[in-house]
Formats: C-alpha cells, sequence, structure tokens
C-alpha cells in the first residue's frame, strides 16, 4: 500500500468516529475545548492569583505549556487501550493496526490544533509577541507529535500483553504533570534537581512549543527543535523495535 | 494439464514454520512477572520458552482457479495458516510469495464503527478493503444491494443481527473480484439463501480470475463452494486432493 492509501484510511477513520461520537450528543465539539478552557482557568487563578508565581505574562506561558501537555495526556490515555478495544476489528481482517492507533492520534491532534486556534490565538494576538513566530509553528509541532505518537505506539502495543499499562498510565501522567515544567518556568527548579527535568522526554516537546509564546531567542527555539527531533527519533526507532519484536504475538494477545 | 493459464501459481508456499513461546499464552500482568522472579530468580532467569509449533512445515501452491477448502479440527492451525497467508502474521521460517493482493475475513460481526449506520459502516470497510480503488460508490452500492439488507442499512450497524452483519460484510468483501479471497468460517450466521448466493457470485469471481481458500467444518457448504480440500492436522498437511476423500481423512482423524 502507498503512503496516499494509508492517509485516505486514516483520514476516513478519523471522520467516522468523530462523527459517531457527535451524533448523541448535544453540545458536540464544545466538551473538547471545555477541557483545556477548565484547566487553563483554575490553573491560572490558583498559581498567578493565589501561589503568585511571578511570570511574565503567565496566561501565554501556562497555554504555551499546557495545551501540548493536554495533547500528551490525552492521546496516550486515549492511545494506549486502542488495539484492545478495537481487537475484534483487527482479528476479522487486514488493516494496518498503525492505521487504527494513527486515526486515534489525528482526531486528538485535531482537537489540539482546535485549542491553539481558539484559545490560545486570542492571548496571542493581544500580547507584545512579534507575529512572525506563528510561522515557526509547524517547526514546533511536528517533533511534538511525532514523539507522542511513537510513544503511544509502544504503550498500545505493549497494553495488549501487559494490561497493567492501562491503569498505570493514568495516574503516571497525573504525577508527571508536577515533574514537568508545564505550569512553573524550569529556572524555577533549584541546580541539583536539574537531571530531573533533563531526563523527562517532554520536556524536549513542550518546550520547542512554547518558546514561540514567551520572550526567548531564535537560537533558543532551534536548539530546543533539535533536541525535540532527537528524542523522537529516539522513540520512533524503539517504537519500531518494539513492533518487530512483537508483531506475531499480537495478534494471539488482542 | 489444460491450459498454461490454468496451472498459473497465484501463491506460492514453501515450507513456513510459525511457533509461539507458550509462556506468553498465560495472562501475565506485571505482578505476576515480578512475583514470579521473586519467589523462583532461578528459573526465571533459566528457563528456556516452552515453543508451541502452529505451523510445523507446510508447503503448497495456489493455482488460478482453485478454490480450495481448508478442514480441520479446532487448533490444527487452519486461522493462523490463513493469518499468514494475508500477511497479518510472519512465518518465523519459510516463505510465502505472492503477486497478488490477498483478501481474507476472518469474522463477520464487525462494524468499523458500529455506531454508525450500515451504509456507513460499508463506506468505511470498502475503503479498508480496496485501499487502491479510487471511486467507491458503484461498488459499494451494488455490494449494498447484494446484501438485500433494504431499509436496515440506514439503520446503525450495532442493532443487526449477526446474520444481517454478516450479509453485509460477505457482500462487501466480494463485491470486487480478487485474485486470492479467503473465507475463514465467516458463512455460518448468513442463511442458506444468502450462503447459496454467495456461493455462486464466488464460483463466477473465481471463474473470471482468481483463486479462493475457504474454511468451514461443513462439508455442505465445502461441497458448494470448492473444487477440492487440504486437511490440516497439528499443524501439518494430513491430506490434501478431492473433497470425498479428504473429507473421510478428516472423520478418521476423531480416532487418532
Amino acid at each position: 500500500m502507498t503512503f496516499e492509501q494509508y492517509w485516505v484510511q486514516i483520514t476516513e477513520l478519523t471522520l467516522a468516529s468523530i462523527k459517531a461520537r457527535y451524533r448523541r450528543t448535544f453540545a458536540g465539539f464544545i466538551w473538547v475545548l471545555l477541557n483545556p478552557l477548565l484547566q487553563f482557568g483554575v490553573q491560572s487563578l490558583v498559581f498567578k492569583q493565589f501561589l503568585k508565581l511571578s511570570v511574565n505574562n503567565y496566561y501565554l506561558f501556562l497555554l504555551g505549556g499546557l495545551l501540548p501537555w493536554i495533547f500528551i495526556v490525552s492521546t496516550l490515555s486515549m492511545g494506549t487501550p486502542v488495539f484492545i478495544a478495537h481487537g475484534h476489528l483487527l482479528r476479522s481482517f487486514k488493516i494496518n493496526p498503525f492505521v487504527i492507533l494513527a486515526s486515534q492520534i489525528l482526531d486528538n491532534f485535531i482537537n489540539f490544533i482546535a485549542s491553539v486556534i481558539l484559545i490560545l490565538t486570542p492571548f496571542y494576538l493581544f500580547s507584545d509577541q512579534p507575529l512572525v513566530n506563528i510561522l515557526a509553528l509547524p517547526v514546533a509541532i511536528l517533533p511534538l507529535l511525532l514523539c507522542t505518537a511513537a510513544m503511544t505506539f509502544i504503550l498500545a502495543t505493549l497494553n495488549v500483553f501487559y494490561r497493567d499499562i492501562n491503569f498505570v498510565i493514568g495516574f503516571v501522567m497525573s504525577i508527571l504533570f508536577f515533574l514537568t515544567p508545564v505550569f512553573y518556568p524550569r529556572a524555577y527548579v533549584p541546580e541539583h534537581f536539574q537531571w530531573i527535568i533533563d531526563v523527562n522526554p517532554f520536556v524536549y516537546l513542550i518546550e520547542p512549543f512554547r518558546c514561540l509564546f514567551v520572550l526567548s531567542s531564535w537560537t533558543d527555539f532551534f536548539t530546543w527543535c533539535l533536541k525535540g527531533f532527537g528524542v523522537s527519533l529516539m522513540m520512533v526507532l524503539l517504537s519500531m523495535y518494539v513492533w518487530k519484536k512483537r508483531r506475531n504475538d499480537f495478534y494471539f494477545r488482542i | 494439464m489444460t491450459s498454461t493459464s490454468a496451472s498459473e501459481v497465484l501463491l506460492s508456499v514453501k515450507d513456513i514454520k510459525i511457533f509461539f513461546e507458550l509462556e506468553h499464552y498465560h495472562h501475565r500482568g506485571v505482578r505476576d512477572v515480578f512475583v514470579s522472579a521473586i519467589t523462583h530468580p532461578f528459573d526465571y532467569l533459566m528457563k528456556q520458552p516452552e515453543l508451541l509449533n502452529v505451523i510445523d512445515g507446510i508447503s503448497f501452491d495456489i493455482t488460478r482457479g482453485m478454490r480450495l477448502g481448508i478442514i480441520g479440527t479446532n487448533g490444527s492451525g487452519k486461522t493462523t495458516l490463513c493469518r499468514s497467508l494475508a500477511g497479518m502474521i510472519k512465518p518465523q521460517a519459510g516463505t510465502i510469495s505472492s503477486t497478488n493482493e490477498v483478501r481474507a475475513i476472518f469474522d463477520t460481526g464487525t462494524g468499523v464503527v458500529p455506531e454508525l449506520t450500515g451504509r456507513e459502516n460499508a463506506y468505511l470497510l470498502a475503503r479498508l478493503f480496496f485501499p487502491g480503488m479510487r471511486d467507491l460508490k458503484p461498488i459499494v452500492e451494488e455490494a449494498i444491494s447484494f446484501s438485500e439488507l433494504g431499509h436496515f442499512i440506514d439503520i446503525p450497524f450495532m442493532q443487526y443481527s449477526k446474520g444481517m452483519q454478516s450479509r453485509l460484510l460477505l457482500s462487501l468483501i466480494s463485491s470486487v473480484p480478487s485474485e486470492i479471497l479467503i473465507l475463514d468460517e465467516v458463512l455460518d450466521g448468513a442463511d442458506v439463501f444468502f450462503q447459496k448466493k454467495l456461493a455462486e457470485r464466488m464460483r463466477s469471481f473465481i471463474q473470471s480470475a482468481g483463486a479462493s481458500i475457504f474454511v468451514s467444518h461443513s462439508i455442505d457448504q465445502i461441497r458448494q463452494v470448492c473444487t477440492q480440500v487440504m486437511v490440516l492436522h497439528k499443524g501439518k498437511i494430513h491430506f490434501m486432493g478431492a473433497i470425498g476423500p479428504g473429507w473421510n481423512e478428516y472423520l478418521k482423524l476423531q480416532n487418532t
């Protein structure tokens, strides 16, 4: 199969599941925006008004970290059980498992882009950030998408063999939320704890994106992007290794 | 030998072996692995995983116009063999060479998105079955009329009975003459009228091009669809040839 044929399958599957999801809801797509909006509202209230974090233009800073974070968490938690949930389909006829997973990821990615356009952009337009930054957005989003996809593929595949992963992923991500500089800047972390940040792969996916919305130099941006691509490449290679090793047992375990 | 095209090999299987680590079969979570590693550390590290040979050295050719039935007891490796022919499982040894797209269906109770209507699912399935096809509308509409589902086609797929689901899926997968079509125990949900109709359709398709592999436990269905049978037993070919003798061989297996 060609890449184009895969792409058509993925997009049509995504559209169909979106259609099925909203067919019987009242508010439909609003729910997708309500989650990031509420999280943003509560966090900005607590961290800016109660805890008084002194960060320049905190709303934009928070959104720049929170929206990618929500994308990562929702993709990992919705993507991990995907092979089990569609096990019947995968066993019924030949369909590339990656098509099913990719359509789940694309679904979440559309929500992410929608939240960037509808929530982040207004704050961005009213800030004094140079508008030209928005042109670099695709470069910053690419490692985020690539690495999240590879991680989800690894977790979803392993979840077929160890169903525990699906139970663990939820609370692990809620712990990691505090260990990842999402609502606080990296600079707040004391020198001897910096290694916690350095080994956290999510940092390298969020920072390139956030760079564009807070004051930073282009050298900073490209350095983060390079690191982001490095981490992504490692994850992609790891996911290919896991799949190669497990692909046969896969059909006997879903 | 009648003509050169009649003996053209569409799919060639050479000495394939498929095995699984038996340990993986047990439903283990991280906790069980941890417990066994702590309580029996030596066993855990040293024990060689037990291997289960599902397919144990099989060779055969599928030639143009062949309608092969596969019979065998439960667990003889029928589905695993078909999955490997369809390219879902890679054999650990041996080769499967095919010049053509192999289409296979193993279960008919599956809508891609069961909440959507039968028609919407049909279009989605057609996209998954026939990725190269540009214009799906004529194919899908033909399949829908072949399925005789009538006004049921526009209600959600999940409300279908087993037979209706199977009608829709079988109509679709057989709507395009395919070079090699594999049906693995999928006729049981459909009623006899539809089984007859489908057998007719497969015969006419296979006469024009291609070959088919048909797995079933019913001798009537095999006779309806196939020209010869393969009897699988414990991952090996026990018999291959005419239907009558093949069925007798299969019945003898019960006593061994």
